[in-house]
């Protein structure tokens, strides 16, 4: 059974995307099939050039660009949000799938879960 | 019923917005907690198939004008789970 | 026990008294024991781990959400776990992590256990069939 993990907030101002990322990559040890889909200000998550150092946060970039290594299937980004944040392949970090109709998305997995 | 969606955020909640546009014709919205109060709101466009928790409205003293599909026990929101095929909350 | 007997697993994601998720959650867990079907375990993620913390002292005239979760767990022995690393975050420690952490003190309410996201992925990988489900309950926000 595959797993969609959404996330639809921005990174650093609270826990709950990092949470989610913490989901995805547990499933994804137990070899479990998942991947992550960013739709609304949750792309952010997905911007090239995050310097988190100056509000005591780790960057989760580097972990993201990972994902595939740990087991994540995909990273899918919901594309009328990456226009509306300025998102394009220039500045997305790579291995993003950008995707027009999310919610045809959504109706292709049998477990879809928010960290909260 | 496909999908039963589970709200709990107020109608102002972004998540609230992206669960009505992504719905499919099949599926059903459960409303839970702050989310009631969608059917007190005028401005607020619901899709045809809504439940609301029964307690949760009457906690807020929202009897609501438009026809809903139903007002629902939590016996009836275990009884929704389980007819439906798949179940997201939101 | 009924032919259509399901098995939930539910997860907790809002904290007591900043979201409603626990009590819509314990009142979704006690229908769905009075209909005859089987809750396997309570997973507290996020924020819904303060759910298990022992501490919480609300006006007397107000519901303990630890108390009443803790009693109904205890009187239907179902198993709840703290995710591990939700629950280090916020503050939330049982006997042995205050050791190793060497911490002033610990405050895992009883029958609550700290556990790792393995028993949530557990329940995952069970919930594909087809009597099964994870329901998941969120704060309000």
């Amino acid at each position: 059974m595959h797993t969609l993990i959404v996330i639809d907030q921005p990174p650093y101002g609270s826990w709950g995307g990092r949470e989610s990322l913490d989901m995805a990559f547990s499933l994804a040890a137990f070899d479990q099939p998942v991947s992550l889909l960013f739709i609304d200000a949750g792309v952010l998550w997905l911007k090239q050039g995050q310097e988190p150092g100056g509000i005591n946060q780790k960057s989760v970039e580097r972990n993201l660009a990972a994902a595939s290594i740990f087991g994540v299937e995909s990273l899918l980004a919901d594309t009328a949000a990456c226009h509306r944040f300025g998102l394009n392949e220039d500045n997305l970090i790579n291995g993003v799938t950008r995707i027009d109709n999310t919610g045809a998305t959504l109706q292709q997995y049998q477990h879809v879960a928010f960290s909260g | 019923m496909h999908t039963l969606h589970i709200i709990s955020k107020s109608p102002g909640h972004t998540r609230f917005r992206e669960c009505l546009g992504m719905m499919g014709e099949q599926d059903a919205i459960l409303l839970t907690g702050n989310a009631v109060t969608a059917l007190a709101d005028s401005t607020i466009t619901l899709p045809e198939t809504v439940y609301a928790l029964q307690e949760d409205l009457r906690a807020r003293a929202i009897d609501p004008e438009q026809d809903i599909s139903g007002q629902v026990t939590f016996d009836d929101m275990v009884s929704l789970t389980i007819q439906a095929q798949r179940v997201i909350s939101w | 026990m009924p032919a259509d007997n399901h098995t939930f697993t539910l997860v907790i994601t809002g904290a007591p008294y900043s979201s409603q998720a626990p009590e819509t959650a314990l009142g979704f867990a006690q229908a769905a024991l009075r209909a005859g079907h089987t809750i396997d375990r309570v997973f507290l993620y996020g924020d819904g781990v303060h759910l298990a913390s022992s501490l919480p002292s609300p006006p007397s005239d107000e519901i303990n959400w630890t108390r009443a979760w803790s009693d109904f767990l205890q009187e239907h022995s179902v198993p709840a776990v703290a995710c591990i690393a939700s629950a280090l975050r916020r503050g939330l420690v049982n006997e042995s992590e205050q050791r190793r952490y060497q911490l002033p003190a610990s405050n895992l309410a009883t029958p609550f256990e700290i556990a790792g996201l393995g028993e949530w992925v557990e329940s995952t990988i069970k919930s594909s069939a087809q009597s099964s489900r994870v329901i998941y309950f969120h704060g309000g926000a």
